[in-house]
């Protein structure tokens, strides 16, 4: 028979949910599951307030890897369920314990820490600890062994509940949040840089499916930037499946802009036309919210003033997850989430002839209006609507 | 579709196709072994190899080695030769194949000397080579055919200059833009130290290419396995590519002056058109990059190289995308930045005037009509961007 082991998977903020609770367990319970698939051996559990895997132990590392891409997992563990025997809890540390302590140069800092969801369970959590510590001890102590609490270098848990026992010495960081599913739909604007796809990720550990929408610059950019955008859908798709890719032609809108408005404003007129288009998409298709990577101050587009002129064109909410974050911290997320490399590809995601020399940085919305009556900005998005591409992001 | 990017690459002719497949197919073994089938496989490669030499005029002086092409070429003969610290010169014009291995070079101490200040028109200039005795230069490394520019440095002409000149600097060329376009005499091989070339971009296979060694010289092995290949070169031999490398040097060499014919029309027409379209649109001002010249010792007419600021480059290659006509652009951005490549800029351009360019490049498969074809989308590409690059070009 294959050897087994139990993944003890804890959630974070679903622990708060009141009465909702069974809605987010479930959620996070698909996603699991999701993440999973193709791989039949498995047993899944849910007694309350823990998720319980039953997997082949050789398949423990390839399901770290993949349960640290499910958004609502606090953190996990891979041990083994046993009986909520002393003796044999502690065999098992020691033979666990050995190796460590031969490769630490036979001097090793352990601590005993026993969690008991089961109260009707004999013995209190430090008599535990105390039980399986010292029958460890008699064996160890001789060879280097100590026990210490608050310093210790291995830590063997034991989590006593009312179905099983679960002994493990390892805690592994999920991503935290909620699971996806949980919040409902929202578009998130993807330019093809570094920072929108970081707040789409943010946005998925919020609980909410992201879909994307890429406004195109073909043909005075080639296909470098929608082949770029195809592949970051992909790769935060991973984090929460289903999402879906609108790829919207921007070149007659942009084509407009620059020829009849003011130089200066292009760039707020530009993001007003993309936000009105992004906002017609989330109606279409009932998703709640808006999300772009805006980070205040960052570019010229990105002052209180531009921000505040370019969100008022929708009456959706628009959720800004990075506004507050400064320049490093996004690219060490990027990085994190796998984004960075396909991001730095070098692909404007406007072309420079587009660009105007000084764009405006505090904009005044009765200009910019005065601008947009020079355009038939209405039939320009409908056009562009029309064109759009509709991509199924599992698909790719 | 047009395809106007032949130094980028060449379709595969479609014997070459008819002969890898065939060869995928039906003659698999290793040729190292020891066996009947093996042995087969050994006397086809032996046999392409004597076919190759032939077809090349390679004297037995001078050893033929199976690459995965141009880049580990250069990469193998320039490491292999002046690792740790043999001192080295070039043009500052090269391949970064050439440049990156002499900058691997200078990490340990080993410092090349560049020509860039010294070169004329982005060729050798005679003149300096005296310095190169001065400065002890064992090998210099140079392009026979530029690859962004098509300017040529003459084997015969170098070599009979370094041996009056410097008689202890050895040649090393890059010939991967120049076999089949330009007839090699094979009075060049006693003079050369080695020399590179690359299956796909004579029609034939991808991965395969050859480095044309004197072997008296003695190459260490940057890869190191099974000792083939004299024990230079390791890894099993790619038996398929290389009977097609075999079939598109054969192809190549046999069709050279017919080649070299075609390409010198198909060049002239196209500058002739260049030319006229100035006459028709006064705003258009065309450079070459060099100069035009229709001497083959100094100019490749299988590639043009212009300018035509304000409109940038990649903007008119998506719009003739667009119309199914594929070119290069003239400076070529390197995978990690949008700066402009040092080619043209280290001949004297502007970074403006570098960024405004194309580079066509022909192959045998070209006609006067696809000239045409792409002369009328450049003219309309370059008409409707106009007004748009000026207004850009006016803020500056």
């Amino acid at each position: 028979m294959t050897e087994r082991r139990t993944v003890l998977i804890r959630y974070d903020e679903i622990g708060l949910k009141g009465r909702n609770r069974k809605f987010f367990e479930k959620c996070l319970l698909r996603n699991i599951k999701r993440v999973l698939s193709g791989t039949d051996d498995i047993d899944y559990r849910s007694p309350r307030g823990r998720i319980f895997l039953d997997i082949p132990s050789s398949f423990a590392p390839e399901c770290t890897a993949r349960l640290k891409t499910v958004p609502g997992i606090a953190s996990f563990s891979i041990g083994i369920s046993m009986a909520p025997d002393f003796d044999a809890i502690s065999v098992l540390g020691i033979q666990w314990i050995e190796p460590r302590l031969e490769s630490s140069g036979n001097s090793l800092k352990f601590c005993v820490k026993t969690r008991r969801s089961e109260k009707s369970f004999p013995k209190t959590s430090p008599e535990v600890n105390f039980e399986v510590g010292s029958r460890i001890m008699k064996q160890l102590s001789s060879r280097g062994l100590t026990v210490n609490i608050k310093e210790a270098e291995y830590v063997l848990e034991i989590e006593i509940g009312s179905s099983e026992t679960v002994v493990f010495d390892n805690r592994e960081p999920g991503l935290r949040g909620l699971p996806v599913g949980s919040s409902g739909n929202v578009l998130c604007l993807l330019s093809g840089g570094i920072d929108s796809p970081v707040s789409a990720f943010m946005m998925a550990c919020r609980g909410c499916r992201v879909h994307f929408v890429f406004f195109d610059n073909q043909p005075f950019l080639g296909r470098g930037g929608y082949d770029k955008v195809l592949s970051l859908a992909k790769k935060i798709n991973h984090f929460q499946a289903r999402g879906i890719l609108f790829v919207v032609p921007f070149q007659d809108i942009q084509g407009a802009i620059r020829d009849r408005c003011n130089e200066e404003n292009r760039v707020v007129l530009y993001r007003r036309m993309m936000y009105r288009i992004a906002g017609e998409i989330a109606g279409r298709y009932s998703f709640m919210a808006l999300v772009t990577g805006e980070s205040l101050g960052q570019v010229a587009s990105q002052t209180l003033e531009n921000l505040a002129a370019v969100s008022c064109v929708t009456s959706l909410s628009v959720f800004q997850p990075l506004i507050g974050m400064n320049k490093e911290s996004i690219i060490s997320r990027a990085k994190e989430i796998g984004t960075y490399e396909v991001s730095i590809v070098p692909q404007p995601d406007c072309c420079s002839v587009f660009m105007p020399k000084n764009p405006v940085t505090r904009s005044k919305i009765p200009f910019l209006e005065r601008d947009e009556e020079k355009i038939p900005w209405k039939e320009l998005c409908d056009d562009a609507l029309a064109k759009m591409e509709i991509i199924k992001v599992d698909d790719l | 579709m047009i395809y106007l990017d032949n130094a980028a690459t060449t379709p595969m002719d479609e014997d070459v196709v008819g002969r890898v497949h065939e060869s995928m197919r039906d003659i698999f073994a290793n040729s190292g072994t020891r066996y009947r089938i093996g042995l087969d496989a050994k006397r086809l490669i032996e046999k392409s190899t004597e076919s190759i030499a032939e077809y090349l005029g390679i004297p037995s002086t001078h050893r033929i080695l199976f690459t995965s092409g141009g880049t580990e070429s250069n990469n193998l003969f320039i490491k292999g030769l002046c690792f740790p610290d043999k001192k080295t010169a070039f043009l500052g014009l090269e391949h970064p194949s050439i440049t990156e291995s002499l900058a691997f070079l200078q990490q340990f101490g080993n410092e090349p000397f560049s020509l860039l200040p010294l070169q004329k028109k982005g060729r050798l200039d005679f003149n300096s080579i005296p310095i190169l005795k001065e400065k002890r230069v064992k090998l210099l490394c140079l392009s026979h055919v530029n690859n962004e520019l098509g300017t040529v440095n003459d084997p015969l002409q170098v070599i009979s200059a370094l041996a009056k000149e410097s008689p202890n600097t050895k040649l090393f060329l890059d010939g991967v833009q120049a076999i089949g376009k330009l007839k090699l005499d094979g009075d060049m091989w006693k003079g050369l130290a080695g020399y590179s070339i690359s299956g796909h971009k004579i029609h034939g296979p991808k991965g395969i290419g050859l480095l044309i060694y004197d072997s008296k010289l003695v190459l260490n092995p940057q890869m190191h396995g099974g000792k083939q290949q004299f024990g230079v070169r390791s890894g099993t031999l790619p038996l398929p590519l290389i009977v097609g490398l075999e079939i598109a040097i054969k192809h190549a060499v046999a069709r050279t002056e017919q080649t070299q014919k075609h390409l010198q029309g198909l060049c002239r027409h196209l500058i002739e058109g260049l030319k006229k379209m100035q006459e028709r649109f006064p705003e258009l001002r065309i450079r070459f990059n060099p100069l035009v010249d229709e001497d083959e010792t100094r100019q490749f007419s299988g590639m043009v190289n212009f300018s035509f600021p304000p409109v940038e480059g990649e903007v008119i290659l998506h719009h003739l995308e667009a119309k199914d006509i594929f070119v290069g652009l003239g400076s070529a951005c390197s995978a990690q930045s949008r700066e402009p490549s040092k080619i043209l800029m280290g001949i004297g351009l502007s970074e403006e005037q570098a960024r405004c360019s194309l580079r066509i490049s022909f192959s045998r498969n070209n006609t006067t009509d696809e000239i045409d074809q792409f002369l009328e989308a450049f003219g309309e590409a370059y008409q409707a961007l106009y007004p748009t690059f000026l207004q850009k070009a006016e803020h500056r």
